[in-house]
């Protein structure tokens, strides 16, 4: 006779497979369950894609109790999310997207663990335009990760490197767990101090890396000389399967602000060495200039942390908004109702971002 | 008699007292007194002492630093003007609840504590009642009762527990049922009252009573706990100077925060109202409601949008839209309170639910009690509500009148009327310049509404103008829907025209104001000007006005907020700069979003959409990077870059001898603050003058920054270091995000402000949840407090709960695994099936029948996700019917999970049919060769201990196999082989809904097995093979060990049997003759003979003294028999006492119950 609310079971829904992995990301943490429909709908090829398929087969393995069902076609799929329960994992990701795609969803998910995450991931470890590098996160964005508490135990090796379009590259990716993030207040951007840099080359000829990190100095020299670009040639078994070559870059300043850029060699264009690291290094300079204190790329990183805070306010200062990032902040509003409050600085371009943590805490993580 | 004058003390503070130090030239800075030798110690060994007392009292005083959600409390100091902080929001009232047993005096002291605070005198109080306490505090009293339920969901708001014990009975088993809830919930301030001392004549007893109680009291709470005594009652009210005492005590209690109330926001509802319309409910009575609840936030903010929450004893709801209404009871202002004592008019009370001022709401309907013959000339002091319903009939004309005649209508000839929609948007007031433009008429109507209004209204910080503009708005708002509310009655506040709460605050998603919105506001007003000819003067250019503003705004900055919260721009052409959408965008996106008119576009295909690196343009890059001046451009970002500021050449300014601070540096130190006038000038050469200050400006800055630099270089770590120990500094940490978090905020609107960090506690709203059981409203009782509590993101989910869990020692019954028990845990109450369990040497999970005694064991069940290390206790049952203490568990949550790792053993057992050396076969452990080769290799035993091993499944029997043993075993021997058997908690979840219960004891959760059978009648079915049968032990008979004659004949004569025969002749002792002589013939005749008359006396004596002893057993029956008679006499006259007593008893208690009721009716 008693009717009750009972444990609301509502899905949120989306289209496309624009952004996929953000709501695959924030529905495991939020826990809300997600459907996604017209995935390629008008496509010639309709449908999830390989990788993306791949990518949800991760993320049902590094959770407890998910269900993932896909239509037929292909082009919606229904997603419950379980808990996350860390340990070691291997996963051979498809080569169709580099190690970062799948490390970006990885990433923010691995300090909420109930035990210290370790994935032993097998694939592409660059690939040029669309996901960060291997070494991108690796130098920048495990540091941004330090700011909000997440230190001791992380981080990523990489064992083989495999370029793109075969790959064959080998990287592990440690992460210990956290109960709360700290609440960070980042608005001194200071001054930059020193330039590192990674010049890697595998099946080809090791004086490659030499010759980018030659051009990279010839721009760079004139700004500071704490430059120190290493060459990171891999050979034999080390070095995958196709032959490539790229120049990753950061910047770190007199309060540790981290700005990156990098630049690879596409699989089937041929580029010079010179030609790639110009263009790395011109996007750095370009990064740089747009000022902020946490690169363009990792804004909706540090953005979420901020989020899963405590209840306090954190506030940092970033560059102009990507479009990603912006979209970013929608499907935040969506999946936690966080709003951020940004205001724009009309001279610099920089936006102030801060918000007031929801207080989320690592429930999965044990007492004893 | 002489009364006797209160002496003159001499002023020990104040101006006066230090004006006379000052002229005496005392010093009493050092202390209170004015004796620098006084408290020095004389010998080394004293100093050392007092120090190292005063050490460990400073050690004792520390405790975890914890931040607290609340606001501050507002301080006042003697400075006038200051520390009122009347823009803040105060703290909400804190939760002071009232409980004990029934009869104990609750409602008495709650009427006596109203009665001080606020002069009102309430008949019968139910429901929160908040009050104002003083200038800095509120309070809200609640009256808890006395069943269980009512106990749980109190216990986890409250802040202060005032508990009543009954003096002449001492303590029931619910007050310590209370504590324990107390304490496994987060323990709030209790302050005990012991009431009912009058009924102890004794002086004495009533002392030593009362010294039991306390030292009762302090185990239960600790040494020291405050515990109040009561004496009588008079006039309804305890004594005036009791309460007054215990009002000090409550005004001065300082709160620590409890973890679980910070992390979740939380409300204790003071009204509730049905929204939903009478038509709906007249077509299906039971239909789902929308409601709405009132109260105070508190703890961390509420979310704006779609907060899930949950409402103790109604189930999980979603808070579909909230409202901030202005505080009904707010705290004196600054204005009204000059003086060091509260005004009488700042004595607010608040209390819906009851019956203040003679105007009571229940459920659905306003009570109006009328004391007397009612006439509306008597001058009677009137209440706030009496008063209210008054004024209601001063008007003559109906509201729909009232509206059509006031001068609401923005233009004179627009007959549509004003609608006011939900998704109303808040517009810029128009400023008024000419005469009033809105709402005339509701000045008559709301007077005294729209002053309280104004003085609740703190927090709001717009300019003056503005507030009015807002004000009158908000009352239209109210008037239009007086009109709309004739046909659909039901809104209970607008049908008695009782705004207590005041104006509702609109609130609205789209809060800023859009572009779009300004040109329709201008364009609609060129209109109406173009058609009306004579407008006022404030009228005339209103567009122009308007559209000048807006141009105004928008070349001062595009808001990022609205654009990407607004869903006009997609991300990319926010990200490309753009702020308003192109006519061509609009309409697509428009038509994308309607799902009808879905347009195929780039974004469903491809693979792009799902990427963080921005796509590059490197030819564009190269070009904007080749340019020499643009590689110049960044110089200053590094480290090496130019000093100081830098000309239109990029040449820093290097005249002067030491560099400036550079101009990033500048607007990194939050120079240049205020929305982009104080901007750094990048290649704009400024002019001498400016030039000149902003030089000196930057050497003070440098030299500023140096200082700082030095002190943190040098100063840290002999000075600071010391000061600011750890404690201190998470101390001053908190303290420094508090302010960040109250400062990040501050210049927004409020309603805007709560849209991004939602809705702060302290803040009076208005929830309105859809889909609420309509159980929740129809059987509505004010006595059962309404709690929302907000759920985390995490606790909505559902999962396997481990929690380390310990029966209480107080309940009689172990608990078994997979009974079911009751869990309140967070907010929740439900119902689940736990198993126990205990870890097994780190090795395994095993379960456990039953809970150990006196002793933690694991329990998993099925429920609600909650944080680890969250406390809950739990229930067997929640109704009255056990005698004994309810409490049956308490514990902590550990662990969190989708699955479980429980096992149970299971023993195999086999029996072998043919054994070898070391090698036997065994059947009946398994059915099937799979079987088998499941456990090959699996260690196996027998009873006797031999171990073994099962190696490989034999075709023959099936299920038999070969295994192998490290002795010979017998075929007699049982082998087993223990297994462990993978256990899941059952999944139920059956929360305790006894608010939606007419009776709201009568909860019924899941039955055991045994009770059902009990309460069908049913009998338990009995296995033949479990009854218990006698043991029946055959004695074992062994056959005689018969060594063969021959073999006997060959045996050594060690190993020979020896066996003799029992001896046949009689030994020497028993064959011998005695013969006596004559001298002991006598001598044994002489014995016998004294023997023979000693028996013969003996049993003479026995004879007499049965004799006497019979006579005596005559005596005092017949003394007995008197006894008893009287005895008889005694009961006799005391049964009929009780007797009478009971019947008179039942007649009043049933004439009280009618009284009740006529009452409620």
């Amino acid at each position: 006779m008693t009717t009750q609310a009972g444990p609301s079971r509502d899905i949120l829904r989306f289209t496309t497979h624009r952004h996929l992995r953000q709501r695959i990301l924030l529905s495991i943490l939020s826990g809300k369950s997600i459907r996604v429909d017209g995935i390629r709908s008008d496509d010639v090829q309709v449908g999830l894609r390989d990788y993306e398929i791949n990518l949800l087969r991760l993320a049902e393995k590094v959770t407890n109790g998910s269900t993932i069902e896909i239509s037929v076609t292909g082009t919606s799929f229904l997603f419950h999310p379980g808990l996350l329960p860390g340990g070691n994992y291997t996963h051979t990701c498809h080569i169709g997207r580099s190690l970062g795609y799948y490390l970006e969803l990885l990433i923010p998910l691995a300090p909420f663990c109930k035990k210290p995450f370790e994935i032993n991931l097998y694939g592409v470890t660059g690939e040029e335009g669309r996901d960060m590098t291997v070494d991108m996160i690796r130098t920048v964005t495990l540091p941004h990760l330090h700011i909000f508490g997440v230190t001791d135990g992380l981080e990523l090796q990489i064992k083989k490197r495999g370029s793109a379009p075969l790959g064959g590259g080998q990287a592990i990716f440690k992460c210990p767990v956290v109960r709360n993030l700290k609440t960070v207040q980042f608005l001194e951007k200071g001054k930059i101090r020193k330039i590192r840099g990674v010049a890697y080359s595998t099946r080809v000829s090791p004086q490659f890396a030499n010759r980018m990190v030659e051009s990279a100095r010839s721009i760079l020299n004139r700004y500071i000389p704490d430059i120190y670009l290493i060459t990171d040639v891999y050979k034999g078994d080390d070095s995958g399967k196709s032959p490539g070559y790229g120049l990753t870059l950061l910047s770190q300043s007199t309060t540790s602000v981290l700005h990156c850029s990098e630049t690879l060699s596409k699989p089937n264009e041929i580029q010079t060495p010179e030609e790639i690291a110009l263009n790395s290094t011109r996007l750095l300079l370009d990064e740089i200039s747009k000022g902020g204190c946490i690169d363009s790329k990792h804004q909706w990183l540090v953005s979420l942390f901020m989020a899963l805070g405590k209840e306090d306010v954190s506030k940092i200062r970033m560059g102009p908004l990507t479009s990603h990032t912006i979209q970013f902040y929608r499907d935040m509003l969506e999946f936690f109702g966080t709003k951020y409050k940004l205001t724009e600085n009309l001279t610099t371009k920089e936006v102030d971002v801060s918000c007031i943590g929801i207080g989320y805490s690592n429930v999965n993580k044990s007492m004893a | 008699m002489e009364q006797s004058h209160k002496v003159h003390h001499k002023p020990s503070a104040g101006t006066k007292h230090a004006k006379k130090d000052a002229a005496n030239g005392v010093d009493r800075s050092g202390g209170k007194g004015f004796n620098p030798k006084a408290f020095t110690n004389t010998s080394y060994r004293a100093a050392d002492r007092a120090a190292r007392r005063t050490a460990e009292k400073d050690q004792k005083r520390l405790h975890v630093p914890l931040v607290n959600r609340n606001p501050e409390e507002r301080k006042v100091t003697a400075v006038k003007g200051q520390g009122m902080d009347e823009g803040k929001l105060p703290p909400p009232p804190i939760i002071v609840g009232l409980v004990g047993p029934p009869g104990v005096g609750k409602s008495t002291l709650l009427r006596s504590l109203v009665r001080r605070y606020t002069k009102h005198n309430l008949n019968s109080p139910q429901g929160p009642i908040t009050v104002v306490s003083g200038k800095t505090r509120r309070i809200t009293f609640i009256e808890c009762g006395n069943d269980l339920n009512s106990m749980i969901d109190l216990g986890k708001v409250v802040d202060l527990v005032l508990l009543m014990i009954d003096g002449s009975f001492g303590f029931e088993m619910e007050t310590f049922e209370f504590l324990n809830i107390l304490q496994s919930h987060g323990f709030p301030k209790v302050i005990g009252l012991l009431t009912h001392l009058d009924l102890i004549k004794k002086a004495s007893t009533l002392k030593d009573t009362k010294k039991r109680l306390k030292h009762r009291f302090w185990t239960e709470i600790y040494q020291g706990a405050k515990l109040f005594s009561l004496s009588g009652v008079m006039n309804g009210r305890y004594p005036d100077a009791e309460i007054n005492l215990l009002s000090r005590f409550i005004s001065v209690m300082k709160f620590r925060p409890l973890v679980f109330r910070n992390q979740h926001p939380y409300l204790l509802a003071d009204r509730i109202q049905d929204m939903t319309s009478r038509e709906r409910i007249r077509e299906n009575p039971k239909i789902d409601r929308t409601i709405t609840l009132y109260g105070y936030l508190r703890g961390p903010n509420l979310p704006p949008r779609n907060a899930k929450i949950h409402i103790p004893g109604a189930g999980d709801l979603e808070v579909s839209n909230v409202e901030r209404l202005s505080d009904p009871c707010p705290l004196p202002t600054l204005e009204s309170e000059r003086r060091r004592k509260m005004g009488e008019k700042a004595k607010l009370i608040h209390a819906p639910m009851s019956d203040v001022g003679g105007v009571m709401y229940d459920k659905d309907a306003v009570y109006i009690n009328v004391p007397g013959s009612f006439s509306k000339g008597g001058d009677a002091p009137q209440g706030e509500g009496e008063k209210m319903v008054m004024d209601l009939q001063d008007t003559n004309r109906t509201f729909a009148d009232n509206i059509q005649n006031s001068e609401i209508r923005l233009f004179g000839h627009s007959s549509a009327p004003l609608e006011v929609s939900q998704k109303r948007t808040r517009r810029a007031a128009v400023p008024r310049s000419g005469g009033p433009m809105l709402g005339s008429a509701d000045d008559n109507e709301f007077d005294e509404e729209d002053g309280s209004d104004e003085e609740g209204d703190l927090y709001d910080d717009d300019t003056e103008g503005q507030v009015d503009g807002l004000n009158e708005e908000s009352d239209e708002e109210g008037d239009v829907r007086y009109a709309d509310s004739d046909s659909e009655n039901d809104d209970l506040e607008l049908a008695t025209g009782f705004q207590q709460d005041g104006k509702i605050v609109n609130i609205d998603d789209d809060e800023d104001f859009d572009d779009d919105e300004i040109d329709d506001i201008a364009e609609s007003l060129n209109e109406e000007v173009a058609e009306d000819e004579d407008v006022p003067q404030w009228k005339k250019n209103l567009s122009d006005r308007a559209a000048t503003s807006f141009a105004e705004r928008m070349g001062r900055r595009r808001d990022l907020m609205t654009l990407v919260y607004g869903s006009e721009l997609s991300p990319e052409e926010i990200a490309a700069g753009k702020t308003r959408p192109s006519s061509a965008d609009a309409e697509s996106s428009r038509m994308a979003q309607d799902d009808l008119f879905h347009v195929s576009r780039e974004e469903n295909r491809g693979d792009e959409g799902d990427q963080v690196k921005e796509i590059v343009n490197s030819e564009a890059l190269k070009a904007k990077w080749d340019d020499e001046d643009m590689l110049d451009s960044i110089r200053d970002m590094f480290i090496s870059g130019p000093i100081g500021e830098v000309d239109a050449e990029g040449n820093p300014y290097e005249e002067e001898g030491e560099g400036f601070e550079d101009i990033e540096d500048g607007s990194a130190d939050g120079e240049q603050g205020d929305d982009g006038d104080g901007v750094p000038y990048v290649g704009v050469k400024p002019s001498a003058g400016d030039h000149e200050s902003a030089r000196a400006a930057a050497a003070a800055k440098k030299q500023a920054a140096l200082k700082a630099k030095f002190d943190e270089t040098y100063d840290d770590e002999d000075e600071d270091g010391e000061k600011m120990d750890f404690y201190d500094q998470q101390k001053s940490e908190m303290a420094k995000q508090r302010q960040l978090n109250e400062d990040e905020f501050a210049g927004i609107d409020i309603d805007a402000r709560a849209q991004i960090e939602g809705y702060r506690s302290g803040m009076y709203v208005r929830l309105e949840i859809s889909e609420v059981p309509y159980e929740l409203i129809e059987h509505f009782n004010p006595a059962y407090p309404i709690i929302v509590g907000g759920l985390l993101a995490a606790e909505e989910r559902f999962g396997y709960l481990t929690v380390r869990i310990k029966r209480h020692r107080w309940f009689t019954r172990t608990l078994k695994t997979n009974n079911p028990i009751i869990f309140s845990l967070g907010w929740r109450r439900f119902q689940s099936l736990p198993i126990y369990h205990l870890d097994d040497h780190s090795i395994r999970n095993r379960l456990l029948k039953y809970t150990p005694e006196h002793m933690h064991c694991y329990a998993t069940f099925y429920g609600p996700v909650s944080t680890p290390n969250t406390g809950f206790c739990a229930f067997n049952s929640l109704g009255e019917e056990s005698n004994g203490f309810r409490i049956s568990a308490t514990g902590v949550v550990l662990d969190i999970d989708r699955s479980t790792k429980i096992v149970k053993k299971l023993k195999l057992t086999g029996v072998p049919y043919k054994i070898f050396k070391n090698t036997a076969f065994i059947k009946d452990m398994f059915n099937s060769q799979l079987e088998v080769a499941k456990f090959e290799g699996a260690n196996i035993k027998t009873v006797s201990g031999i171990r073994g091993q099962v190696k490989k499944a034999q075709n023959k029997p099936e299920g038999a196999f070969r295994a192998t043993f490290e002795d010979k075993i017998l075929m007699r021997d049982i082998v087993f082989l223990r297994a462990w058997y993978s256990i899941e908690p059952k999944k139920l979840y059956n929360p305790v809904c006894s608010l939606l219960l007419a009776d709201k004891g009568d909860w019924k959760g899941m039955r055991l097995t045994g009770q059902i059978r009990r309460d069908e009648g049913i009998k338990t079915p009995l296995d033949i093979n479990s009854a218990y049968k006698p043991i029946e032990r055959t004695t074992r008979r062994f056959n005689t060990l018969k060594v063969p004659r021959k073999l006997e004949a060959s045996l050594p004569y060690a190993s020979k049997t020896k066996i003799l025969k029992p001896q046949t002749k009689q030994t020497y002792l028993q064959s011998r003759a005695v013969v006596m002589t004559d001298e002991e013939k006598k001598a044994i005749t002489l014995l016998q003979q004294i023997q023979t008359l000693k028996k013969d006396k003996v049993a003479r004596r026995k004879d007499k003294q049965e004799e006497r002893r019979k006579e005596h057993r005559k005596k005092v029956g017949v003394i007995d028999e008197k006894k008893n008679e009287k005895l008889k006499e005694e009961k006799r006259e005391r049964f009929k006492k009780e007797g009478l007593k009971r019947k008179r008893d039942e007649a009043s208690a049933e004439g009280k119950y009618g009284k009740k009721r006529r009452g409620k009716e």
